[in-house]
């Protein structure tokens, strides 16, 4: 019964099921909120209020032909779109959703949570150098450039909350939140902000979308990709965004705990989780709407003069606080 | 750059490490066909070719085949934006070789309809560019604010974008008090707006990283490659044919000639929001001191042998069309010079890392659009075999073998 | 910090998108003088022709009639300058402010 119980809970609620559903919604969520900010309607005919809309989209590039060039790497670029939703969802799985744990959850999983998000981004460089694409090529090179950029001032800000809560577990994290209200929103600010404005770097959305840079380089290292594959990715590209945001709710917002009635957390704990992590999103959201793509080397440079020393200002503080 | 000068550099690097971007004849920057092939070492830029021969559409030599009436609405379709300053010029060379002069209310309607376009394109320009270098929200804002002039000159022309409202002889259509009442309030909005965008752009951070020191033309090149309009003035050489050749009643109603000395798209920016805000002072200027009595004098359609030039500011640039008539009804030879084309030296001169500067592959897309390029009125010249049905192109080295092979 | 401003108003103001073909077809608002359809009026005309010589694009075809010489007018060609109804001596010829000219059929465009 256990086993059945697991796989249930991977296949569909809190797993893969859900976070597809899940992501699907948040997509059309983001696109919505981007439009209000824009005066715009948004997406609006396929299912009430257009709420239909991702998963449309999703189906008819399912449908499209899928073309893949003479000149590139063909298993790699066959098999990356598969390894980088497999990637995504994976982390979903770990995120504490139902409960204080996730559904994967171990000692020291905030460091595999980290890995995951970097090892997207290598898939991304690969895909860029495979598709044998001048402008995916440009996009590759920049996505690696960038993930130099924002992967260690995201990775300070996550460990210092791990040095508060002193341990690398997530779940350890989730209950020492759940337990003091002080821990959840004093010491965690700053690592907070950084961790959302990083964040938006692993997304590839604006200020940030410099690998991807529609008016620059056409799609960057997504350019070749066409059909089921460009699906994938796109997928990939939601449920990156939902499992971001919900690994910014599990670090710095106490995951899915909140006041409960006993008996109900089966029910209370999702719908927290689902109120922070749109919480997160809103904020994604605006910081897409608020700034023009900055350049490369002003991507690198603004994280290396500013980001990083304040990551390392937040370590210092929550080894003050501690 | 040319394709020899090209192979040039490749010889000159020490490591394999360029290779070419091509931008065009179908990019996202780009919303016109032209092909810009780039030589870059990782980010950065070394060189450019420009080729922009695509989409030769005959207008000059159709002209011939058009008695004068006809040819205003082709004219008028040589660029869509700016499209009052085309007809307006067309209407001033063959107004100039007919030797009339138009009434003075047609006059004023002729400029302010003139500066409404201007601020049209300018605001048009100024979405593009937000959304060149990634700022949507920007672009949706700019486009938003824009419907309100284009109302305002459907109101007053019959139509949003291709106005034809200018002919031979003055205007076809009055604007009547309510009209005016209509257009003042719509410049009120626009000036608020057109404040905030200039406050936007002068305090945003993200504008003004990727706006400042980017595509910088000095003075001099800017002389040395004829650049024109606000391209020119945005490197603070006070270049305005409107100042400098006044035409309709330039030399009457009160404006400055704006010009910024940075020398950058930032520059640019700024340069066509201040002109933006000159416009509507000036389309208030005109409702105010507008004169009563005819807008339009009865002209014949074949005007009297002779040669005529004229020159209006386009928003893009000085523009000149020349007009040759043999006393019938066709023009025996017309000849439209655009502001686009005497820009692209400029902008290869930008595009290309110097030692001082360095030009990135982000910055194409928006040094490329910071002169307002419209690219289909740059086509120049094409053979045609009719007996073959071919259609050809020859550089300038082909051309240059085959006129010195026919001087022998 | 002006753009988060603006941002934060437009998340409650009206949206400016008007849905125009499916819902609020109303608010597009078309001016007096608006150069749409064209209408064309047998009786008034006169068979001057004059229609014909000044249209820019070919888009008014001369044919005879059991009165005489008309013109007949392909709206596929037309390009909305309104010329032929300043020339039209008589008045026959009027742009209506008629824009919604789509349609599968091609006889649709033909104005007789």
């Amino acid at each position: 019964m256990d086993f059945l119980l697991e796989l249930l809970q991977i296949l569909v609620f809190p797993g893969i099921l859900f976070a597809i559903g899940l992501a699907f919604v948040y997509e059309w969520l983001d696109r919505k909120i981007y439009a209000r900010l824009q005066n715009r309607v948004g997406p609006l005919y396929t299912g009430p209020s257009g709420i239909l809309q991702p998963f449309a989209d999703f189906i008819k590039l399912l449908a499209k032909e899928d073309v893949v060039p003479n000149e590139v790497d063909k298993p790699l670029f066959n098999a990356l779109p598969i390894f980088a939703l497999t990637l995504s969802l994976t982390g979903f799985l770990a995120l504490p959703i139902m409960d204080l744990r996730g559904v994967i959850s171990f000692n020291g999983d905030l460091i595999f949570l980290i890995a995951l998000m970097t090892l997207i981004c290598i898939v991304i460089m690969y895909s860029g150098i495979s598709s044998a694409n001048r402008f995916s090529t440009v996009g590759a090179e920049r996505a690696a450039l960038q993930l130099l950029g924002y992967e260690i001032p995201m990775m300070l800000s996550a460990i210092s909350i791990g040095i508060l809560a002193s341990s690398m577990w997530v779940y350890d994290i989730v209950s020492i939140q759940a337990n003091s209200l002080w821990f959840l929103i004093g010491p965690g600010i700053l690592g907070f902000a950084i961790f959302v404005l990083c964040g938006q770097a692993e997304l590839e959305r604006i200020p940030f979308d410099i690998p991807e840079a529609e008016t620059e380089i056409v799609a960057g290292w997504l350019t070749e990709f066409s059909g089921r594959k460009l699906a994938l990715f796109r997928l990939t590209k939601d449920v990156e965004l939902l499992y971001l945001s919900g690994l910014a709710v599990a670090l710095f917002l106490g995951g899915p705990s909140g006041p409960v009635i006993p008996g109900l957390e089966f029910i209370l704990y999702p719908l927290y989780f689902l109120l922070k992590t749109l919480f997160v999103l809103f904020l994604l959201t605006t910081l897409r709407a608020l700034f023009a793509r900055l350049r490369i080397d002003q991507m690198v440079n603004f994280s290396w003069k500013y980001l990083v020393p304040l990551a390392i200002l937040q370590v210092l503080i929550v080894r003050v606080v501690v | 750059m040319q394709e020899e000068e090209l192979q040039k550099t490749e010889k000159k690097s020490a490591y394999e490490l360029f290779f070419d971007i091509p931008v065009g004849p179908q990019h996202p920057a780009l919303k016109e066909p032209a092909f810009f092939k780039f030589r870059v070492e990782g980010e950065r830029v070394v060189g450019v070719d420009v080729d922009v021969s695509y989409n030769h559409r005959g207008i000059e030599r159709a002209l011939e085949d058009r008695n004068y009436i006809q040819n205003i609405y082709l004219i008028e379709r040589i660029c869509g934006i700016c499209n009052v300053a085309h007809t307006l010029c067309y209407a001033q060379a063959v107004e100039q070789l007919h030797g009339k002069e138009i009434p003075s209310r047609a006059n004023y309607i002729r400029l302010m309809v003139e500066e409404l376009a201007r601020i049209h394109s300018h605001t048009l320009w100024l979405g593009v560019a937000a959304h060149e270098i990634g700022f949507d929200t920007l672009f949706m804002y700019v486009w938003r604010d824009r419907e309100v002039v284009m109302d305002l000159i459907e109101m007053l022309t019959g139509n949003r974008v291709t106005t034809a409202i200018n002919t031979i002889g003055g205007v076809r259509r009055d604007v009547s008090d309510e009209a005016k009442d209509k257009v003042k309030k719509g410049m009120n909005i626009l000036e608020e707006r057109l404040k905030y965008y200039r406050k936007v752009a002068l305090n945003d951070p993200t504008v003004n990283a990727r706006c400042s020191g980017v595509g910088i033309l000095k003075p001099k090149d800017a002389i040395r490659l004829c650049a024109v309009g606000p391209t020119l003035r945005a490197s603070g050489v006070k270049n305005d044919v409107r100042r400098d050749d006044p035409y309709t009643l330039h030399d009457e109603v009160p404006f400055n000639v704006i010009t910024f000395d940075t020398m950058d798209v930032f520059a640019r920016v700024l340069v066509r929001i201040d002109e933006t805000l000159e416009s509507v002072n000036m389309v208030r200027y005109c409702l105010d001191h507008m004169p009563n009595g005819d807008v339009r004098i009865k002209l014949p359609l074949s005007p009297p042998v002779g040669e005529a030039i004229s020159r209006v500011e386009a928003p893009r640039g000085e523009l000149i069309h020349y007009a040759r008539s043999n006393g019938t009804k066709n023009p025996e030879r017309y000849k439209v010079r655009t502001p686009t084309f005497e820009n692209l030296p400029s902008v290869s001169e930008m595009l290309t890392s110097k030692s001082d500067y360095e030009v990135n592959i982000a910055d194409i897309p928006i040094t490329l659009a910071s002169i307002d390029p419209c690219f289909s009125c740059t086509a120049r010249m094409e053979f045609r075999d009719v007996s073959k049905g071919k259609t050809w192109i020859w550089s300038l080295k082909e051309l240059k073998a085959h006129c010195s092979k026919s001087r022998r | 910090m002006s753009m988060l401003k603006e941002i934060q108003k437009s998340l409650f103001k009206k949206k400016a998108t008007v849905l125009y073909p499916f819902k609020e077809r109303e608010k597009v608002h078309i001016p007096e003088g608006f150069r749409g359809k064209i209408v064309f009026d047998r009786d008034k005309c006169t068979s001057c022709l004059l229609c014909a010589r000044f249209c820019p694009s070919g888009a008014c075809e001369i044919v005879t009639d059991e009165k005489g010489k008309r013109p007949i007018f392909h709206l596929e060609l037309c390009l909305f300058c309104s010329q032929c109804q300043e020339v039209c001596p008589k008045g026959a010829i009027n742009l209506t402010e008629e824009f919604e000219l789509a349609a599968f059929d091609r006889k649709a465009f033909t104005i007789r």
